[in-house]
């Protein structure tokens, strides 16, 4: 009896649907899953953490002040707190502390083991100070000194403080700009001119005239360069004036000049807004600004950048040569073994480890052609490598050969999907086959070419491993698109959001105070393919329903 | 013995009295012909589809080709606009005249024949734009961009394939948006839009509905006046309606070539008469 229903249950089919339902259920919670940790832990790190006052009794006995961020409890085995002569079996909670401080105490983290931990609690008055150098300090402001002398000690301490930082902020933002923009733009003229003469006596045309012409200019270009110096030497005077002095939690006084503070902000006295306020400020200087202390604070402008332009430029080059094989292929080749073995060449070519690309790009790109083009037409540079070394451009053509087959793939496919009826039609106007082609084929099959890009781009973006041989580095001083003439430099290195996870993760100094930030550009790598995919998916949309009812 | 009798009623229930009211129609050798093959041998790679056809097309008449599937009435057809050149594996032999020329000399340009002998297939087959460049496309390749001209060119073969009307109001939406019948008609304007000397319409009613079927019919009828057309149809009501001259195909042979009355009334061969009656095919 229950045997036969248990038959019909299966007959019925439902198990196979409860089957399906469940895989997609595993499927989208996984996916969630991942993406709401990284969201989690990457977004957290924005908000300003209580800090805490801990008093902690050493293994020695004596007691101890610290100060820091509490990051996180554990529970491990006494043996491996290291605490001596413990029973093997015995467990004991300890918590991760972030002092600060690097400075004076050489790590900024410590592991506190609960019970050596005497008293703790979260005054008001400890400020945090994100600095330039040397990580966060954590202490008490004491007072605040402009050329030495004491200008605000005590309570109207913290009001003065805020406003000559902010003042010391500005002075920053303009040296920063002066120094970037400027003074940049300056020397990457003056760098042209020594180019242009050494052309020039490469050429043998430096002929007396000429160069006087190219000293003249740089003559120019120096005055205007020694001014500029001036004044950046009149603002870093100004900036270099102000300093607080604070107290840390063991009882030293030290003196931080203003010029190394990046912000200060008390956590424990902020309310909610102040806190949401802190937060998206910091979230923006993550998405807009430079980063700091080798990658582990600050923000990844340049490697969002640098993501972005290469996937465009990657884009760029690779629709076309797709583009243009496919309909090679599936429109003039005729159709014979040849063909299917180059089809299945391609095909093969698309699972071929991304790494392969890379080690290709940097034996062929980089130094085959890159070498050439540097002895051809960059000869006044030489030694130094102009397009013979890593480069956007040569990143961006690797990565375009790798996503190559997909776009062939998905055009071809897209060229088979165009009635024959439409193309004899054509043809039967008078349409030449090339005029059939550019007139209705291609255009129909647009959506599918699309198709082929949106693939392309997200493969693309996420690539790393063969990256790293061909362009991107940790640091970029410049990034490859800016208002200096020809505004695209493709033979510069770049940034990317992919590598830049796996330095900030694995390279990094300081490991623990980066993890946070490893999420948190992971995120943000999610979020730019997401939106570029995006973009691509709503152009292909478009032009679906442009072309729409081929089938009818 | 059947044969050897004169009928005077046709043998199947069409109606032929349009031909027999406007009397005989004078014979194939009196008229100007527009298209003329010799001797016309076709392989798909091995197999022979056509075997030595000799067909002549007289000038603004109405020829029908009839025959069962596959006896390569419509590889005939598409020989006279060299559409077969496009199949791999497909070679020709013998002579297509137009206007006395042969049109598979290496000389003649494909894209100038085919402007010159244009061709509507069995489904209808609009390109994925609006109802206007549908029509002006064929213009647009022959590098016509002045607007008036496109404008007059379009309104007079939508008004020439009795669309106008319908479609007037609705010229730049999709032409996706029109019934089956009204696509095949735009497709009739779009051929008619670059003047061909020859129309070519390659079974044009069968995937329409009997009302539509009727409208392309009649429109056939009007461009007669002005056009060659030969007509690939299963419906041998169909051809008995439409054409003044039938010919009859069986297996890549031509069986059977005369005046539509002839055909339907009084054929010369049994396997004409057989087929018109239904007893195979």
């Amino acid at each position: 009896m229950s045997g036969r229903s248990l038959r019909s249950w299966i007959a019925s089919g439902s198990p196979w649907v409860w089957l399906n339902a469940g895989a997609v259920a595993i499927s989208v919670v996984m996916v969630l899953g991942l993406l709401a940790l990284i969201a989690v832990r990457g977004l957290s790190h924005f908000w300003p953490h209580a800090v805490s006052a801990v008093e902690y009794r050493e293994s020695g006995g004596e007691i101890v002040s610290l100060a820091g961020e509490l990051v996180e409890w554990e529970t491990v085995s006494a043996v491996q707190a290291g605490v001596a002569g413990a029973d093997p079996g015995a467990s004991i909670r300890r918590v991760l502390i972030k002092t600060g401080n690097r400075d004076l105490g050489g790590l900024d983290f410590r592991w506190l083991s609960a019970p050596q931990i005497v008293g703790m609690s979260e005054p008001e008055n400890l400020l945090v100070a994100e600095r330039r150098e040397w990580g966060n300090f954590y202490g008490a402001l004491v007072a605040v000194r402009s050329e030495g002398a004491v200008v605000a000690a005590g309570e109207s301490a913290w009001p003065e403080l805020e406003r000559r930082l902010e003042h010391s902020n500005d002075l920053s933002e303009r040296i920063r700009e002066l120094k970037a923009g400027d003074i940049g733009s300056l020397n990457y003229r003056l760098e042209r001119l020594r180019l242009e003469r050494r052309t020039l006596e490469l050429d043998g045309a430096d002929t007396p005239a000429a160069l006087a012409e190219i000293e003249a200019a740089v003559e120019a270009l120096t005055a205007s360069y020694r001014e500029l110096e001036d004044e950046l030497a009149a603002l870093t005077r100004q900036l270099e004036r102000d300093a607080m002095v604070a107290l840390t939690a063991s009882g030293t006084e030290v003196e931080i000049p203003l010029s190394k503070v990046v912000r200060v902000y008390r956590p424990n006295a902020m309310g909610v807004f102040a806190k949401i306020g802190h937060y998206l400020e910091k979230l923006w200087e993550f998405v807009a600004d430079d980063p700091r202390e080798a990658n582990t604070e600050g923000g990844i402008f340049p490697a969002i950048y640098g993501t972005v332009l290469m996937v465009l430029l990657m884009s760029v080059m690779v629709t076309p040569l797709g583009v243009m094989a496919a309909v090679y292929l599936r429109e003039y080749a005729r159709q014979g073994l040849l063909v299917r073995a180059i089809r299945v060449a391609v095909n093969n070519l698309a699972g071929v480890p991304s790494i392969v690309y890379g080690v290709f790009g940097l034996g062929f790109f980089v130094y085959a052609v890159g070498g050439t083009i540097d002895e051809v037409f960059f000869a006044e540079a030489l030694p130094a490598p102009t397009f013979g070394t890593g480069g956007l451009m040569w990143a961006s053509l690797t990565l375009a050969l790798l996503t190559l087959p997909v776009v062939i793939v998905s055009t071809e496919e897209g060229l088979s999907r165009v009635p024959r009826a439409i193309r004899e039609g054509s043809l039967a106007l008078g349409a030449t086959r090339a005029e059939t082609l550019w007139r209705t084929v291609l255009p129909m099959a647009s959506p599918a070419i699309m198709t082929g890009v949106i693939l392309a781009v997200a493969r693309a973006a996420g690539e790393v491993a063969p990256l790293m041989l061909v362009g991107v580095v940790k640091l970029a001083p410049s990034l490859p698109l800016d208002l200096n003439y020809p505004f695209l430099h493709a033979e510069r290195k770049f940034m990317h959001l992919g590598f830049h996870i796996y330095d900030v993760g694995f390279q990094s100094p300081n490991v623990e105070a980066a993890r946070p930030l490893v999420y948190a550009t992971a995120l943000l790598l999610v979020v730019v393919i997401v939106l570029l995919n995006v973009v691509a998916i709503r152009i292909r949309n478009a032009l679906r329903e442009k072309y729409r009812v081929l089938e009818n | 013995m059947e044969n050897a009798v004169k009928r005077a009623q046709p043998i199947i229930g069409v109606d032929l009295s349009r031909l027999n009211s406007s009397g005989e129609q004078p014979a194939l050798g009196e008229r100007t012909l527009a298209m003329e093959t010799r001797g016309l041998s076709l392989y798909y790679g091995d197999k022979q589809a056509l075997d030595g056809i000799d067909i002549v097309i007289p000038e603004r008449q109405v020829t029908a080709f009839i025959g069962p599937s596959g006896c390569g009435k419509s590889t005939l057809l598409r020989c006279f606009n060299r559409m077969n050149d496009l199949i791999d594996g497909c070679r020709i032999e013998g002579e297509v005249l137009l206007g006395g020329e042969d049109i598979y000399l290496p000389s003649v340009d494909p894209a100038e024949l085919r402007r010159r002998v244009g061709m509507v297939f069995q489904k209808p087959n609009p390109f994925p734009k609006s109802v206007y460049e549908n029509v002006a496309y064929g213009l647009r390749l022959q590098g016509i961009k002045k607007r008036r001209v496109l404008d007059e060119t379009v309104e007079w073969s939508l008004r020439a394939a009795a669309l106008w009307d319908e479609v007037k109001d609705r010229l730049h939406d999709s032409a996706f948006g029109l019934s089956g019948g009204q696509q095949q008609r735009l497709v009739i304007a779009r051929a008619i839009a670059v003047q061909p000397q020859v129309i070519l319409l390659d079974e044009p009613a069968s995937a329409l509905d009997p009302i539509s079927t009727l409208k392309i019919e009649e429109l056939i009828n009007e461009l007669k006046t002005d056009y060659t057309i030969v007509i690939v149809t299963h419906n041998m009501q169909q051809a008995a309606r439409v054409s003044d001259y039938t010919a009859f195909m069986y297996m890549g042979d031509l069986v059977e070539f005369d005046l539509t009355g002839t055909i339907f009334t009084n054929p010369a061969k049994k396997q004409t008469e057989d087929y018109i009656t239904g007893r195979y095919g």
